[in-house]
């Protein structure tokens, strides 16, 4: 076990930047989802780590040593891929075994790691098959296998469970949690879905477009959202984002949409915040579970129009449209609700979120 | 509980002949009777005698059936024997060389194509199967020259070069495609395994790419041992003769043997013929590899 440190990390293929600068620490014996979109970089940010790819430029070590020019094999670490990358034609004993024979291990001793590890993920009737005879998850659980024999330092993840279907992917995810919770192991965990990376992670890396956006705590990721990429990002239904101008002055300060013309006035802590942006326009966000719906004006509304409702049992999301923009609002199942019925859409103050509408980052009280 | 079972009300249904099935079965027979016939007529009349062979009306089937043919060619006491064994080595000889070499030269270039980007690599790709857009004969008095130019006229080695440029494109392209067909992810997770890049490639690309290997294998093979005009033109000794040509020669010198060359022709087969058998579920593989996803 150890801890995993990327400083200035670079990759770039001609003038494309897969990894733009990107530092981060990893803490011994946490887990770190790596996050983003398609094309954000996460996975070949995973693959500079595991050595699999030569880095333009930065420092990477693990465990207090530079790994920079190391083989993979020289790294000390585990890797699970997305597609298992199981030697279709070994069984999965001798999957299990291949690393330890790479290390020259001996046989008895290689026999026992095995089973102890098959042992613990539960796969000891499947040893003598080959891959391809097993299910999805007995693969994936092999693959977590082939990865804990060997002990390493760091795990690595490639979304190992995007080839699952929904309901084993809730499965394992509460195993891969478990696993890392009994064996407190280094875990650096590649995926696309915020919603692994929010209940697995201890912490979460959130990267778009090559840059790490940002790194922290899912709690604090999905409090304080640095820009409006997070804030869309992280959170199911994502954020509702709002572009709005900035009008009034002082602590008399209300935010005018520009194409329906009304104004909502701010608190005086959000008023300074609208303030500080940088063009007298912001992004309006607000989580739909903060927000409330009426069928008649109420102070610190605005008006909206109902676009769709749909029922998922616990809870009702209803979509309005407000100053051109969509709007997500969690509601009670019973609302008596129905599209295109013209609401209006109350703000909680202190739970709303205020971005520049310029650099789309998050606003600080001046 | 019903007891009538299904099939019991199931209404029977006369189904119209369809002349389509039937022109398409009659096509293939006449296909099948096409290739089978000649060499049918090849076995029977190795196992006649030069009398029987040259009687007429024909004898349909052989009334007195003789491997006395098979006995002289493989009875290396005379000079018959002696010399169609030779041939045989020969043929073998060359065919195997060729098919080594060009395994040892396709495996890491269809490899290299597979999986490493370099400048000039879809340049190179091509232009590996420029030789087989031209028709073999073209390239004979250029290679013949360049043999004499090098000195290797006269010799196996010339036929070896020869075979080899023209079994090697198509190597390289179907070991390519079973190399892509091999997921990246498992050389990556081999390497961090403790693999290093060499090591992955033999401990698991390799096992897996041998049906490719053997196919590509069986195709130089055939080439080779199959091959004339070059084997005609390249080698003037005797000793040296492959058997395409062995036997032309060999037979034709005073009166043909009619029995003895369909002998000696079905020997050569053999060997062909058995490697097909055998290794036929990888060839079919091979050309199919990667035509549907798995």
């Amino acid at each position: 076990m150890a801890e995993v440190v990327l400083k200035d990390v670079m990759k770039n293929y001609g003038s494309l930047y897969a990894v733009n600068n990107v530092s981060f620490t990893v803490e011994h014996g946490e887990f770190v989802a790596l996050v983003g979109p398609s094309g954000c970089g996460k996975t070949t940010t995973l693959n500079l780590v595991a050595g699999l790819i030569p880095m333009s430029g930065g420092d990477i070590s693990i465990g207090n040593r530079i790994v920079n020019d190391l083989d993979p094999k020289d790294r000390d670490i585990a890797m699970v891929f997305q597609n298992y990358a199981l030697y279709p034609n070994k069984s999965v004993f001798k999957n299990l075994a291949f690393p330890l024979q790479m290390r020259k291990l001996p046989k008895a001793e290689i026999e026992a790691k095995v089973m102890q590890a098959a042992k613990i993920l539960d796969i000891t009737h499947l040893l003598e098959r080959r891959p391809r005879e097993l299910s999805g998850g007995q693969q994936q659980r092999v693959a977590l296998g082939r990865a804990l024999v060997r002990d390493p330092a760091v795990f690595l993840m490639d979304e190992p469970l995007s080839n699952l279907d929904a309901k084993l992917r809730v499965a394992m995810r509460s195993e891969i949690k478990r696993f890392h919770h009994n064996l407190n192991a280094t875990v650096i965990y590649v995926t696309h879905d915020q919603l692994e990376a929010v209940t697995m992670a201890d912490k979460m890396a959130v990267m778009h477009g090559g840059v790490l956006q940002q790194y922290d705590s899912p709690a604090n990721v999905f409090a304080n959202p640095v820009n409006t990429f997070v804030a869309s990002f992280v959170g199911s239904p994502a954020m509702s984002l709002i572009p709005l101008d900035v009008v009034g002055k002082g602590t008399d300060v209300a935010l005018k949409s520009p194409e329906e013309g009304w104004e909502l006035p701010l608190s005086a802590q959000n008023a300074r915040k609208a303030t500080a942006s940088s063009q007298g326009t912001v992004v309006l966000g607000a989580r739909h579970s903060t927000l409330k719906l009426h069928k008649s004006p109420v102070a610190g509304s605005v008006p909206g129009k109902v676009y769709t409702v749909e029922p998922t049992g616990d809870v009702t999301f209803a979509q309005v449209f407000v100053s051109g923009a969509v709007v997500n609002v969690s509601l009670e199942p019973t609302a008596p609700i129905a599209p295109d019925e013209e609401v209006f859409v109350e703000f909680d103050q202190q739970r709303l979120h205020l971005f520049d509408g310029q650099t789309t980052n998050a606003l600080k009280a001046a | 509980m019903a007891t009538i079972s299904e099939t019991a009300i199931r209404p029977v249904v006369r189904k119209p002949i369809d002349w389509w099935r039937w022109a398409g079965r009659f096509f293939l027979t006449f296909l099948l009777l096409f290739t089978v016939l000649p060499m049918a007529w090849m076995v029977l009349t190795s196992v006649k005698s030069q009398f029987a062979a040259m009687q007429y009306p024909p004898q349909w089937w052989p009334t007195e059936p003789t491997l006395n043919n098979y006995f002289k060619l493989l009875d290396p006491r005379n000079r018959i024997g002696q010399e169609f064994l030779r041939y045989f080595w020969n043929s073998f000889y060359v065919s195997l060389l060729t098919t080594i070499l060009g395994v040892v030269v396709a495996v890491p270039a269809a490899y290299a194509f597979s999986r490493f980007r370099f400048p000039g690599r879809n340049f190179l790709f091509f232009a590996v199967l420029v030789r087989n857009m031209f028709p073999a004969v073209v390239f004979l008095m250029p290679l013949f020259l360049l043999m004499r130019w090098m000195g290797l006229v006269n010799t196996h080695g010339s036929l070896i070069l020869t075979y080899l440029t023209f079994g090697l494109p198509l190597s390289i392209w179907l070991l390519k495609g079973f190399y892509d067909n091999i997921p990246i992810q498992l050389e990556q997770a081999a390497r961090i395994d403790g693999a290093t890049r060499f090591q992955a490639f033999l401990f698991i690309v390799m096992p897996l790419s041998t049906p490719g290997i053997i196919a590509t294998s069986i195709f130089s093979f055939i080439g080779a041992w199959n091959e004339y005009v070059y084997a005609y033109t390249f080698l003037s000794r005797d000793h040296q003769m492959t058997l395409p040509v062995g036997i032309q020669r060999f037979f034709t010198e005073f009166a043909t043997d009619w029995p003895g060359l369909m002998a000696a022709t079905f020997m050569m087969s053999v060997p062909v013929v058995v490697l097909f058998l055998v290794l036929q579920k990888y060839f079919v593989r091979a050309l199919t590899e990667g035509a549907v996803k798995h």
